[in-house]
């Protein structure tokens, strides 16, 4: 009787078993399935006086194999690979505003330049005046299509995030849900292995979104956080999150992520706080890889427009007036605050100056980045440069706002309390709003608005390299001009000069002589007694000598060797370092993209390695268990032939 | 990459092999991309330093050929400057060769008149030459600045001086006033000029200058040094410098006067004088005219030829027509100069042209043999893989249970 209870016990157990590897063999390939395997054990044996006889065998438990360690790891693995792949994808994308090449920026800029060189060998030919006006039209073009281009980015991203969110919150509240059931199945003594692996799942593909830690509860239930500290999941209630644009920076178009429990007041979540998953690096390279692009942009936008419309000041037209602005131009751009009473504003040119129109500062100490101000003790203020963190200090607004820095000038009006906080983006836009304005090849302005004679009578070499107006106080135009006499020391041999307004100095072939508003340089070596009048272009015994000069046209071929960016890249050669710059920014994404997709390929690997289903084992595994149940059928076999034995001879 | 476990996940090591496969594709397909386009560098990422030295590359060459090409339309400039220039100077040898022929005492005034037109023709031509203009219609020879037709009669609006060239470029004016304007009469520091009232047939030639200090002087002495002839009774000729002794005269005879050497030659009359005065700047043109002015005016009234005052007029003409031309070829020369530098600039723009061609090509382009034997390696390892992971996948315990 007993052989036939441990066989049929057996029977019983190794097909429990084969079912289990069968249901291993089916979901071989089912996402989130943990392998299971049946534990046995060993029914006590009874005492039959000579010694405890075995009992047969009967199933524990079916076993979920599975590591919470290599779960968690290979989770989190997966949340920062998921965060560089979004941005590394994102960063690739943004490169291609940034390219070289003849269709590029940087080619729409130097073709811009290099027209002026036609203009220069023929000042009063309107059709290089022409080719120039045109090459601006379509740098401004580049500027906005590359910004368009950034702007669609900056788009489909935010959509993005909002879609990972909305699914971020459908999953969480799943999980709260599984976290109900599988408590009550728990409470129940039961494993609910199905469950388990259904949750882990969706903790898995949450994690490809959001970087969450798990906290697993006595009972069963697991509970999410996602920034460090904020509960998702808590038991079977779940918060939510919520994509919006920044509260503390209303206007300023940065994203921010919330977190919102129920009862309370959303907290904000950067993107260092969420860590991992897509929307960490989507955030990521929204408010800081492309804040930067538009900003590298809007910076090299802005100085150029400067730059040129600067220069276009200083020049003649072919009608003979002062050139009016070949770029439409911002000047100032709001601060953005949540401050009640608070205002604010930093501007491109001095506020505080009553000229009109109002002098741009200095567009060469332009550093690309957004700016914060950060009201500290006793209405101090901290202005935090973004790009590199650089503080200054000031004791209120008013000290601030009467400082230049680094080419801007912030002004806030009132005041915040410790810590309150506004932003200031003074380069985001102005690559957008690049315009070139409309002018007719003649306002050009091409002529110098000063003009040089070198005696004919002079005895020495001199001969005329440059000559620049740098400024306000040119010669008068009714006066005959400044003249420059040259004096030989005969014992050094060493050459003065004089001008007839009083300047002097030593002269140095090839440096410039630097008089009010005008700079002239010569060369060659004069005589004692030689002279070089400069003259305003208008002087009207000049006539209309200034239309065939190209002197300005000179001064704008120049500004491809100005020193504009960061103080020591020309405007020519701005645009590579851009290239450089983001292409850098794009690499090292890609490389952290590579690292940690080696990283969570390991830790999935090794994830699997306990809970993945092994075909080739199972198939082992299969076979003996086949023949363990084929031996328990035998036993059986043997128990019913004993009994026959018994039978035929208690029979007989 | 080992794998400390002995256990795999079927389904995972199935991910990853595809997963690798699908990796070496992409690698194969990148490596098929550049060697397509030739470039090593397609995206910034690829290669940052790269990318930004190619761009600088093409930045230098844009600007490059901008120099080229504005250096091709100074050269154009300077070419039709100098050569205007020798046809200028044509015209005033041309002329030159009329004022000697005028200089012959056998000519009756009609013969000079002939020569006066010929002369007025020559000078018109020269004045036209001088407001030659560009193929852009800009004055050829206006300096650092002119009016649109700088000569104006005898006069030159324009600003005299001259522009350097620099390293990509020349200048693309020449200085008219050096060329035409700045003509000195007599030999340059003093003028001899003829007493108006002369009478009689003697003329000087410019003088030599052979004490520059008392040159110098003279230059400036008020009332100016002037050689008076008196001719006695009996037909001696004598002459006296400032009032000073009277000296014997003889015709062709250096004499020393006022720092330079002075020949006076033929035969004055009683009162005749010459006076030394300072040279002054005049201009070609009005040098001209006042050869053809000699030339026209060289008849008394009763028909004869003025030859005192012809010849005079003649040797000072024939001399300031000399510094004239000399200053036209300075110039010339000057443009001449400019044309070398020029080719100079022209050789070293397209050798800097091919040097930042390599230096973009260097920084950005593939290395084809190194690409193809990579992509060869690459195409090698893709098709093992393949292989052994065709193989590997036929490989299963359930094959073997039978």
């Amino acid at each position: 009787m007993t052989l036939l209870n441990v066989g049929s016990g057996a029977l019983m157990a190794n097909q429990i078993a084969l079912q289990t590897i069968g249901n291993n063999i089916a979901n071989a390939n089912t996402e989130g399935y943990s392998r299971q395997t049946v534990s046995m054990r060993t029914n006590f044996g009874q005492d039959m006086g000579s010694g405890y006889v075995g009992n047969g065998v009967s199933v524990a438990s079916i076993v979920r194999n599975y590591s919470a360690l290599l779960n968690r790891q290979s989770n989190t693995a997966g949340a920062i690979q998921a965060a560089d792949l979004a941005r590394a994808s994102s960063l690739a994308q943004m490169q291609e505003a940034f390219a070289g090449g003849e269709s590029g920026l940087g080619a729409a800029i130097n073709e811009m330049l290099n027209g002026f060189s036609s203009v220069v060998n023929a000042p009063t030919d309107l059709t290089a005046r022409n080719v120039v006006l045109t090459r601006m039209t379509e740098l401004a073009g580049r500027f906005k299509s590359a910004s368009a281009s950034l702007d669609e980015l900056d788009y489909t991203n935010k959509l993005q995030i909002q879609n990972d969110v909305t699914l971020v919150n459908s999953m969480a509240s799943q999980v709260a849900e599984l976290n109900g059931q599988i408590s009550r199945s728990q409470a129940a003594g039961l494993m609910p292995n199905d469950l388990l692996d259904k949750r882990d799942q969706l903790v898995r593909d949450m994690n490809q979104y959001v970087q969450t830690s798990q906290v697993e509860g006595a009972d069963g239930t697991l509970n999410l956080f996602v920034g460090g500290s904020q509960a998702l999941v808590l038991g079977s209630t779940a918060s939510q999150l919520s994509l919006s644009e920044s509260v503390q920076y209303p206007g300023s178009g940065q994203l921010s992520l919330y977190f919102n429990q129920p009862g309370n007041a959303p907290v904000e979540l950067t993107a260092s706080m969420v860590g991992g998953g897509e929307v960490a690096g989507l955030l990521k390279f929204n408010n800081q890889d492309l804040a930067e692009g538009r900003n590298l942009l809007g910076r090299m936008a802005q100085v150029i427009s400067t730059a040129l419309n600067a220069q276009q000041a200083q020049g003649l037209t072919l009608s003979g007036t002062t050139g009016s602005p070949l770029f439409s131009q911002t000047t100032q751009m709001p601060g953005y605050t949540a401050i009640d009473g608070v205002s604010a504003s930093v501007s491109f040119v001095d506020t505080r100056s009553t000229a009109n129109p109002k002098p741009v500062l200095d567009a060469t100490a332009y550093v690309a980045s957004d700016y914060q101000v950060v009201f500290g003790e006793s209405g101090k203020v901290n202005l935090v440069r973004m790009s590199d963190g650089l503080t200054r200090t000031y004791d209120d607004v008013a000290a601030l706002s009467a400082q230049t820095v680094d080419g801007l000038q912030f002004n806030i009006s009132g005041s915040g309390a410790l810590n309150e906080t506004v932003l200031f983006k003074p380069f985001s836009s102005a690559a957008a709003t690049m315009q070139a304005l409309v002018l007719s090849p003649q306002d050009l302005a091409v002529s110098n608005a000063v003009t040089a004679s070198i005696n004919a009578g002079n005895g020495g070499s001199l001969q005329l390299s440059g000559l620049k107006v740098t400024g306000a106080g040119l010669p008068d135009a009714a006066s005959s001009g400044v003249e420059i006499r040259f004096a030989v020391d005969p014992a050094t041999s060493a050459v003065t000069y004089t001008a007839s307004n009083g300047a002097t100095g030593n002269y140095v072939p090839g440096q410039p002589i630097k008089i009010d508003g005008w700079e002239i340089t010569l060369s060659g070596t004069p005589h004692a007694g030689d002279s070089v009048t400069v003259q305003n272009a208008k002087s009207p015994a000049l006539g209309d000598n200034w239309k065939r000069d190209a002197g300005n046209a000179t001064a704008f071929l120049a500004l491809r060797d100005a020193k504009m960016f960061d103080g020591g890249t020309s405007l020519s050669d701005g645009f590579s370092t851009l290239i450089a710059q983001v292409g850098t920014r794009t690499q090292s994404a890609k490389l952290a993209a590579d690292l940690s997709g080696t990283i969570a390929k390991n830790l999935e690997a090794d994830r699997t390695s306990v809970s993945g289903v092994n075909l080739d084992e199972e198939a082992a595994k299969l076979l003996q268990f086949q023949q363990a149940y084929q031996a328990s059928a035998k036993m059986l076999q043997i128990a019913q032939s004993i009994f026959d034995s018994m039978i035929s001879t208690v029979g007989r | 990459m080992t794998n400390t476990i002995n256990r795999l996940g079927s389904a995972n090591m199935y991910d990853r092999t595809v997963n690798n496969l699908a990796e070496r594709q992409a690698k194969l397909a990148n490596l098929m991309e550049s060697t397509s386009a030739g470039k090593r560098v397609l995206r910034a990422s690829d290669d940052p330093v790269a990318a930004a030295q190619a761009e600088r590359a093409r930045t230098r060459m844009d600007r490059t050929d901008a120099d080229q090409r504005s250096l091709d339309a100074q050269v154009g400039i300077i070419k039709s400057g100098e050569s205007t220039l020798g046809a200028a100077n044509s015209a005033l040898q041309e002329f030159r060769a009329l004022v000697v022929n005028a200089g012959n005492g056998t000519y009756t005034q009609t013969e000079r008149d002939a020569l006066v037109a010929q002369m007025t023709s020559l000078r018109d031509q020269i004045a036209g030459h001088a407001n030659s203009t560009d193929s852009n219609g800009l004055p050829l020879f206006r300096g650092l600045g002119s009016a649109e037709q700088p000569l104006q009669g005898t006069n030159f609006l324009g600003q005299s001086g001259q522009t350097t060239s620099d390293i990509n470029g020349i200048a693309s004016t020449l200085d008219g006033v050096a060329a035409f304007m700045n003509v000195p009469t007599g030999n340059g520091v003093l003028a001899v000029s003829q007493g108006a009232a002369n009478a009689g047939k003697a003329w000087t030639d410019i003088g030599t200058i052979t004490d520059p200090s008392a040159a110098a002087d003279a230059a400036s002495a008020n009332p100016p040094i002037s050689i008076t002839f008196s001719v006695a009774a009996d037909g001696t000729t004598t002459y006296s410098i400032a009032g000073g002794a009277a000296v014997p005269y003889k015709s062709g005879e250096k004499i020393s006067v006022a720092g330079m050497g002075l020949t006076i030659t033929g035969t004055p009359a009683d009162g005749d004088s010459f006076s030394i005065g300072a040279s002054e700047r005049s201009d070609l043109f009005n040098v001209l005219d006042q050869a053809i002015g000699v030339v026209r005016n060289a008849v008394k009234a009763d028909g004869s030829t003025a030859s005192g005052s012809l010849a005079h007029g003649v040797a000072k003409a024939l001399a300031e027509i000399d510094s004239g031309m000399n200053r036209m070829q300075a110039v010339r020369s000057f443009a001449g100069d400019l044309l070398n530098r020029a080719d100079t600039i022209a050789t070293n723009l397209s050798a800097r042209s091919l040097q930042l061609e390599a230096d973009r090509s260097a920084a950005e382009d593939v290395d084809m043999i190194t690409a193809l034997s990579e992509l060869k390696t690459q195409q090698t390892g893709y098709s093992a893989a393949l292989q052994s992971y065709a193989q590997i996948q036929k490989l299963s315990l359930f094959d073997y249970i039978r």
